[in-house]
C-alpha cells in the first residue's frame, strides 16, 4: 500500500507537490478557525497557539512513544481540544475584542512554555522523526484536508451548526431559543482547536523541524486572513481562500522583491471590493446547480418574496 | 474619484511595478546567461536565504558575497569549463518557504548545490530536502547543533561556537589571565541559550577558570539591576553573554552605572555598530569573537577586500560576504578536485576539504564534516570601534 502510494507521489513535480502540501496544511488550520470565527462569531487571534500545541504534541508524540501516526493525529488533537476546552471556559465569557486580546495574551502563553519545555529543548527547538506510517505524510495531509472539508460542511447544516450559527448572529435571541450559548461555543472552540492540533501535527511531520517562534502572532493573522479573505463562515470560500494565500508567496515568486508588495495590495484590493470575502454570501450548491442548468431550491420563493 | 476606482488603479500601479521591476531581472539574466551558454554548460548554484524581512541582514551579504565569487571564477574560465550560475530565490525566514525554496531548486532549476539558509532553523528544515534528492547543501550561516548530522550531503562553512568558544577561553585564561566569569543568557532566544551551553561547557574544560554566577535575562527586557547585582558581588573578571546587541549594551551600561568593571564578551550576536550606538562609554573594551576581520589579512582575504570596496563605494565586507563568497569558492574546490559536477562525486571530496584558503580564514573538514576555521578573530572596543584584539588560533586535529 505504502509503495504504491509512494510511486504514485513519485510521478508528481516534487515542487507543485510542495505547494499543495501547504495548501493541504493551510485549509486544515484555516477550517478550524473558520468554526471558531466564521460559524460562532468568536474571534480568536491565537490559532497558531493550538497550532502549536498540536505540532510539539504530535511531535513528543513521535519521537518518544513512537506511537503509529495515525492514533497521533487523534491523541494530538484530543489533547488540542482539551486545553482548548480548559481555556475556553473562562474566556469564551467574554465577546468580541476583548476575547480577542484573550486569545493573544493566550497565546503568548504558550510560545513563552514551549520556550522553557525542557522535552521540547527549549528555544532550540524539535527535530521531529520520521512520521510512523507507510503512507507518506503529502497523502495525509490530503485526506485529511477533505475530512476537513467533509467535517465542517456537515458540521454547518447540522443542528449543532445552526446553533452556532444563531449565536453568532444574536447572544440573547439565540439564548432566548434556549442556547447554552457557554456550552456551545466551548464545543465550538474544542472541535476548532482540534483541527488547529492535527494541523500542527502534519506540519511538524513534514518539515520535520519545528521550533516555538514559528508559531507567533503573524501565523495566527496569517491563518484568520485566509478564513477572511476566502468569506467568514463559508467552507468553499475558506479552502479557496487557504489556496489562494498559501500559494501565492510561491505564485508570485517571479517579481521577486516586489512580491510581498502586491501580496499586501491583493489583500487591501480584495476586502474593498468583497468585504464579505471571496465566497461570502456565494452559495456555490446554486451556482453548480445553475451551471448545469437546474433551478436551485428555494429560488422560487425568492422571486415571489421580492416582487 | 471614487475610494474604490482609487484602490483599483492603486493595485495596477502596483502590479505593474512587479511586472517591470521583473522584467529588468529577467532580461539581464537572459543577457548574463546568453555567453554562458555559448561556452557550454553552466553549473547550477542556488541560493536560499532571505532578501526581504527581518534576518534579511544575513541573506543578502551572503547573496553579494556568491555572486562576486561566481564572477571571479567565470572570469578565469569558470569551473571544468562551465559557468557557474547563481539561482536565487527569497525565504523571507519563513520555514515553510524555506523548505518550498529548496524543491523548487532541486526539482524545477535543478541545481547542483545550494548555499544557505544563513540561519539554522531554515537550514534544518531545507537539508532533508536536498539529503533526499542528492544535492549538496552548505549553509553559509548556520551555527547551531545538529545540521550536518541531517545526512552526507549537508554541510557547512561557519565557525561553530562549540569550537571557537573553548579557543577564546582558552585564550582568556592564558594571555588575558581572567579566573572568574559569569554568564548571562536571555532565555527566549534560541541562539543565546545555546551559545550558553557552549560558555559553561567551555569554561568547566579549563582548569583555570571558574563559573561564578549564571544569570538569565529576556529578549526586551529594558531592567537588569537585579542580574548586575547579583554579579557584581561575585566580582567577574569577564561577563559571558551569548545574547544579541540591544541587550548587551543595556546590561554594560546597567554593569557601570553599578560600578562593576569588567568586560563583556560575546559571539557574533553583539556584533553590530548599535552595540557601540546603545552602550557608549560603557561597552569600551567589549569582546566579540568572529570568524572574519579586515585587518590582518592574508593576501586572499586583502584581494577579497580590495575587490568588494571596488563594488560597494569603499565599502568593507562583512561576516556573511566572506562566507558566502567562500561557500561558492569550496563548491567550485570541490568540483574540480572531483571532477566532476555530479553532487554525489564532490560531495565527498568537498568532505575532504583540507587546509582550503578561503577568506574567512582557512577551512577544513573534519571526520564529522563540520567545519574547522583557523584563525578566530577577537575583537574589542575601542574609541566606540570594533578593532581586532587577536588573532586567536584554532587547532586542527
Amino acid at each position: 500500500m505504502g509503495a504504491i502510494l509512494q510511486s504514485f507521489l513519485a510521478g508528481f513535480d516534487p515542487y507543485l507537490l510542495q505547494i499543495l502540501v501547504n495548501i493541504g496544511i493551510a485549509i486544515v488550520l484555516a477550517l478550524g478557525l473558520n468554526v471558531i470565527v466564521g460559524l460562532t462569531g468568536q474571534l480568536s487571534l491565537g490559532h497558531a497557539a493550538f497550532m502549536s500545541i498540536g505540532a510539539f504534541a504530535s511531535a513528543l508524540i513521535t519521537n518518544k512513544l513512537g506511537l503509529a501516526f495515525g492514533p497521533n493525529l487523534i491523541l494530538t488533537g484530543v489533547i488540542t481540544a482539551v486545553i482548548a476546552a480548559i481555556i475556553g471556559f473562562p474566556i469564551l465569557r467574554l465577546t468580541g475584542d476583548y476575547l480577542a486580546i484573550c486569545t493573544l495574551g493566550f497565546a503568548e502563553i504558550v510560545k513563552v512554555f514551549f520556550l522553557n519545555f525542557e522535552p521540547s529543548n527549549k528555544a532550540l527547538g524539535l527535530t521531529v522523526q520520521n512520521a510512523k506510517t507507510d503512507i507518506p505524510v503529502p497523502i495525509w495531509v490530503f485526506l485529511v484536508a477533505v475530512l476537513s472539508v467533509v467535517l465542517v460542511s456537515f458540521v454547518q447544516t447540522s443542528r449543532f451548526g445552526r446553533a452556532l450559527k444563531a449565536i453568532r448572529e444574536d447572544e440573547i435571541a439565540a439564548e432566548a431559543m434556549g442556547i447554552n450559548l457557554t456550552r456551545y461555543k466551548i464545543q465550538a472552540f474544542a472541535l476548532g482547536s482540534f483541527m488547529a492540533g492535527v494541523g500542527g501535527g502534519l506540519y511538524a511531520h513534514f518539515l520535520s523541524y519545528i521550533n516555538p517562534s514559528d508559531f507567533g502572532f503573524l501565523k495566527s493573522v496569517d491563518i484568520l486572513s485566509m478564513v477572511v479573505l476566502g468569506g467568514l463562515g463559508s467552507v468553499p470560500g475558506t479552502v479557496f481562500g487557504s489556496a489562494v494565500l498559501a500559494s501565492a508567496p510561491e505564485f508570485l515568486r517571479f517579481m521577486s522583491q516586489y512580491r510581498m508588495l502586491v501580496y499586501g495590495a491583493l489583500l487591501v484590493f480584495l476586502m474593498v471590493f468583497r468585504p464579505n470575502g471571496l465566497m461570502g454570501g456565494v452559495n456555490v450548491m446554486d451556482l453548480l446547480l445553475r451551471a448545469v442548468g437546474k433551478k436551485p431550491a428555494g429560488v422560487a420563493f425568492k422571486e415571489k418574496s421580492t416582487t | 474619484m471614487s475610494f474604490k476606482k482609487m484602490s483599483a488603479l492603486l493595485l495596477v500601479a502596483m502590479l505593474a511595478v512587479g511586472v517591470f521591476g521583473c522584467k529588468k531581472k529577467e532580461e539581464a539574466s537572459k543577457e548574463a546567461a546568453a555567453p554562458a551558454a555559448a561556452a557550454g554548460d553552466t553549473v547550477k548554484i542556488g541560493f536560499l536565504g532571505a532578501l526581504t524581512g527581518d534576518v534579511a541582514m544575513f541573506g543578502k551579504p551572503t547573496l553579494e558575497g556568491m555572486k562576486m565569487a561566481a564572477e571571479e571564477i567565470n572570469a578565469a574560465g569558470g569551473v571544468l569549463g562551465k559557468k557557474i550560475e547563481i539561482v536565487e530565490a527569497d525565504d523571507r525566514g519563513d520555514k515553510q518557504e524555506g523548505a518550498s525554496v529548496t524543491q523548487k531548486f532541486v526539482s524545477r532549476d535543478k541545481v547542483v548545490a545550494i548555499v544557505g539558509d544563513p540561519t539554522t532553523g531554515i537550514t534544518k528544515v531545507a537539508a532533508p530536502v536536498a539529503q533526499k534528492a542528492g544535492v549538496v547543501l552548505l549553509s553559509a550561516g548556520a551555527t547551531g547543533p545538529g545540521v550536518v548530522e541531517i545526512g552526507d550531503y549537508i554541510f557547512r562553512d561557519t565557525l561553530l561556537d562549540s569550537i571557537a568558544i573553548p579557543a577564546c577561553i582558552e585564550f582568556f585564561a592564558k594571555d588575558l589571565k581572567f579566573k572568574k566569569v559569569a554568564i548571562i543568557t536571555s532565555d527566549n532566544n534560541d541562539y543565546s541559550v545555546g551559545l550558553s551551553q557552549t560558555f559553561r561547557d567551555a569554561a568547566k574544560k579549563v582548569p583555570e577558570i571558574s563559573i561564578v554566577a549564571d544569570e538569565k535575562v529576556k529578549d526586551g527586557d529594558k531592567d537588569f539591576s537585579a542580574q548586575i547585582t547579583n554579579i557584581k558581588g561575585k566580582k567577574p573578571d569577564v561577563i559571558l553573554f551569548s545574547g544579541y546587541y540591544t541587550e548587551g549594551a543595556l546590561i554594560m551600561k546597567e554593569a557601570r552605572k553599578q560600578g562593576l568593571k569588567a568586560p563583556m564578551f560575546g559571539g557574533d550576536g553583539l556584533f553590530s555598530p548599535k552595540f557601540i550606538e546603545l552602550g557608549g562609554q560603557a561597552v569600551e573594551g567589549s569582546m566579540s569573537a568572529l570568524g572574519f576581520s579586515t585587518e590582518q589579512a592574508t593576501p586572499e582575504t586583502a584581494k577579497f577586500i580590495e575587490s568588494f570596496k571596488a563594488k560597494h563605494n569603499g565599502e568593507l565586507p562583512g561576516l556573511f560576504d566572506a562566507q558566502g563568497y567562500d561557500a561558492v569558492m569550496l563548491l567550485a574546490d570541490a568540483m574540480k578536485r572531483a571532477n566532476s559536477i555530479d553532487p554525489k562525486a564532490f560531495k565527498d571530496t568537498l568532505a575532504k576539504t583540507k587546509g582550503f584558503a578561503g577568506v574567512s580564514g582557512t577551512i577544513s573538514m573534519q571526520a564529522n564534516r563540520e567545519p574547522i576555521k583557523s584563525p578566530l578573530s577577537l575583537l574589542y572596543v575601542k574609541d566606540g570601534k570594533f578593532v581586532l584584539k587577536a588573532k586567536v588560533p584554532v587547532k586542527m586535529d
